[in-house]
């Protein structure tokens, strides 16, 4: 008995009828040379460390299946000829492995496009880019109340459709006003102090 | 002034014990200590091979990444194989 696996990438914009139609393929091929199917897992898209045929994204296949031993070269060249010649312009890439057949069928795989969320805060962490992340809500100490109404007020305001002039103007406000409080800060220590 | 005669010379020996504790501190293999970790060691998971490689693309050597040679081998080995179906790149670079 011989357990393989096989990781094969197609271009991105395949359909479900096609997968399908490729594992339909796959089992016929198997049954005929008196294997047994164990898995046909669909990874899902994800984006490519390189470009493959001009294409910049892919969605990677996991098959597993257990053969005997005088079968097993029968089969692994009809397979071959699904891959290379059958589904040519679907399947771009594909390796063969062999597998221990005591070892755990678990395995762990980098998360797919369709799998993450694609958020810029879960992004950043993600990347240990932390620095950039928005801060937290202000604490509502008396003190830092009337400073958050008036940052709230500029924040509620719609800029997507202003003019760049109208952009410009506010991020000079809130400019304006964070030197303006640092300077009543520094006025507030020097008071302290004398 | 006794003071600060000591104070030089403690400061000058005390950087001398911390480089020669820098030069004999040895690097662990992460594979040897870890034999659950061996299981992950595969060719589908980049995201832990990608830490073997440098920001360029290429493989770390041992002497930095403190693998022991047995696998430091089998690193290489799913690098390549990992590579040539996409999921690392070769050479890194924006495309």
């Amino acid at each position: 008995m011989f357990r393989y696996e096989i990781l094969f990438l197609t271009v991105p914009e395949i359909t479900k009828d096609e997968s399908e139609a490729i594992k339909s393929h796959f089992v016929k091929v198997i049954r005929a040379h008196k294997g047994t199917l164990i898995s046909f897992d669909r990874w899902g898209k994800y984006r490519l460390a390189y470009p493959v045929n001009k294409n910049d994204y892919g969605v990677y296949f996991l098959t597993r299946f257990d053969v005997e031993k005088e079968e097993k070269v029968q089969l692994l060249e009809a397979l071959k000829e699904i891959f290379v010649f059958k589904f040519n312009t679907l399947i771009t890439k594909h390796i063969v492995e062999r597998l221990d057949e005591n070892a755990s069928l678990e395995y762990r795989r980098p998360d797919s496009l369709e799998d993450s969320p694609q958020d810029v805060d879960t992004f950043l962490k993600r990347h240990d880019m932390e620095g950039l992340l928005k801060k937290g809500p202000i604490r509502k100490t008396f003190e830092n109340r009337e400073r958050s109404q008036d940052s709230d007020s500029l924040d509620g305001e719609d800029l997507g459709d202003a003019k760049p002039e109208v952009r410009k103007a506010a991020f000079v406000g809130k400019d304006a006003k964070k030197q303006s409080e640092t300077k009543n800060e520094e006025n507030l220590d020097y008071d302290e102090e004398n | 002034m006794t003071k600060k005669i000591k104070l030089k010379i403690s400061a000058r020996l005390l950087k001398k014990k911390f480089r020669k504790k820098t030069a004999l501190s040895k690097k662990q293999c992460r594979f040897t200590n870890n034999p659950d970790m061996i299981h992950d060691l595969n060719f589908k998971n980049a995201v832990l091979l990608s830490k073997f490689l440098t920001e360029r693309g290429k493989i770390l050597p041992s002497r930095i990444s403190g693998n022991s040679n047995k696998y430091q081998r089998l690193v290489a080995q799913e690098i390549k194989k990992s590579r040539i179906m996409a999921l690392l790149p070769f050479c890194a670079t924006e495309y």
